[in-house]
């Protein structure tokens, strides 16, 4: 006999190292010798998309197409450090310090214009697709290419640096603010559980995400769906099986982790609010997606059959297990 | 032994101990190292490649079973500089995040498209069941391929 059940489960996350811990994302952008422009940066990519975001959040800043942009990362002796790809912090930390390093990057290139041009000052000097012009007086003009050529010797090169605001908590009493910015999450699910044999299967699922601003959507979207996998294995089968400190389930014949199959069509939903303190808005997505899932899940069970489970995962064995203990009006903890 | 196999479409021929596995022979031998490897018991599906049609975990055969066969690898894909319509696919849908099972991933995706151009999103996800992915939820790799099934019934 198979029941139906739904659930939701809402959280919020802290990006970021937090509770007062300096959080700090340095980076260097440098005008190279054939006119285009490099940012050194630390931030790593592990495939989440972080070079694709930071050539953005670059773009945009310094109005340049990402063809005239070069990327240098990952490299310790070339650029500044930009902190770990951790703690969700790689968009809204490192964005903010490639964003201030262009807008001072910006402020050199107008400084350098003003001479090259013999202006009285870098008042009025717009700096916009790969030039530096006189916004009143168009004809005042000079290329980063020309630029480039005419310093020589002489790198113009700018750094900045973003230290996220947190606050410790007071031990005595857990109070504070330990972290900046927040994201919400929410998500709902409809699920089929058999009393036979403990299977639950998902039927449904509608998943929301608080981005800030989405300022790569098709990006987020790979973020949440693998959050939505990587949750439902947590959930569901996924058991180390640690007896004595060894881990039993060593293989993934016995460390079951989704597949193709397991996977239902999600519908995912990206919230917009614009974060004041986040580069164009956008926080960080990798981790807080897959919070609010498991306990959407955990309630839909509750819903559908009566019971509570409070240790994951909630394998077929242990379901059957409560079910049974919920007939017999036993109050037991399954865990 | 002397071995002899077509691997790419070129004939390679090679003294090789025949019980080393095909996996390590791809990427030892011929320096084909697009082929991963993942859990090395046939379970992951990283080091997939192509045998006479099929796809096979090369980390479970050995090299002196595929004597006289053809394999296609990933980076037999590429003609003439051009991409394979599945990599194309891949990329256009954001079906790649890390990139680990992403060679393993396409070679289940072309083993299935050879042998049925036009699967149903079951088939498709049949086909790529023994691909494991930590990364994408297997999503946009589901909908890569039925973006191609799409072009291809559009086409007609």
């Amino acid at each position: 006999m198979k029941r139906i059940g739904r659930g939701i489960g809402l959280s919020f996350y802290g990006t970021g190292y937090g509770n007062g811990f300096p959080d700090v994302s340095r980076a260097k952008v440098r005008l190279l010798k054939d006119g285009n422009v490099g940012i050194y940066v630390g931030g790593t990519e592990v495939g989440q998309g972080a070079r694709t975001i930071f050539y953005q959040i670059g773009s945009e800043t310094l109005k340049l197409s990402s063809d005239n942009i070069s990327f240098i990362t990952e490299d310790t002796s070339l650029m500044p450090d930009s902190g770990t790809a951790a703690a969700s912090r790689q968009t809204y930390n490192t964005g903010n310090a490639i964003k201030i390093a262009c807008e001072n990057f910006m402020d050199r290139l107008r400084e350098v214009a003003k001479r090259e041009l013999k202006l009285n000052s870098t008042q009025g000097l717009k700096v916009n697709n790969g030039k530096i012009y006189l916004e009143f007086f168009p004809r005042k003009v000079i290329s980063f290419k020309e630029l480039a050529q005419k310093q020589k010797g002489n790198v113009i090169e700018a750094e900045g640096e973003f230290v996220a605001q947190t606050v410790e908590m007071d031990s005595e009493t857990g109070q504070g603010a330990p972290y900046w910015p927040y994201t919400f999450n929410a998500c709902g699910v409809e699920l089929e559980v058999d009393v036979l044999t403990g299977k639950v299967e998902i039927l449904k699922t509608r998943f929301a995400q608080d981005v800030g601003r989405a300022i790569n959507p098709h990006l987020i979207e790979g973020q949440m769906d693998g959050g939505f996998a990587m949750a439902l294995g947590y959930v569901l089968f996924e058991d180390l099986n640690i007896n004595e400190g060894r881990i039993k389930n060593q293989k993934f014949s016995k460390y079951l982790i989704p597949t193709a199959m397991d996977m239902i069509d999600l519908e995912n939903v990206i919230v917009e609010d614009p974060e004041s303190t986040a580069p164009f808005g956008a926080k960080g997505v990798g981790e807080p997606v897959m919070i609010p899932i498991a306990p959407a899940i955990l309630n839909a069970i509750y819903d559908a059959v009566g019971v509570r489970i409070t240790e994951l995962p909630a394998t077929p064995e242990k379901l059957i297990e409560a079910i049974e203990d919920s007939k017999e009006g036993r109050v037991v903890k399954h865990g | 032994m002397i071995i002899k196999l077509m691997v790419n479409d070129k004939m390679v021929e090679r003294d090789v101990d025949p019980t080393k596995r095909l996996l390590d022979f791809l990427r030892e031998d011929l320096n084909l190292t697009g082929t991963k490897e993942g859990c090395s018991e046939g379970e992951c599906g990283a080091c997939t490649v192509i045998v006479n049609d099929k796809a096979v975990a090369s980390c479970c055969v050995l090299v002196g079973q595929v004597n006289g066969d053809n394999i296609l690898t990933i980076e037999g894909l590429e003609k003439n500089g051009e991409l394979d319509i599945i990599q194309k696919a891949f990329i256009e849908k954001g079906a790649i995040q890390c990139g680990f099972c992403t060679p393993g991933m396409i070679m289940s995706c072309k083993a299935l498209l050879m042998k049925n151009p036009k699967p149903t999103v079951d088939e498709i996800k049949r086909s790529i069941e023994g691909n494991l992915c930590r990364c994408t939820g297997y999503t946009k790799i589901i909908e890569a391929v039925q973006q191609i099934v799409e072009e291809r019934c559009n086409n007609e």
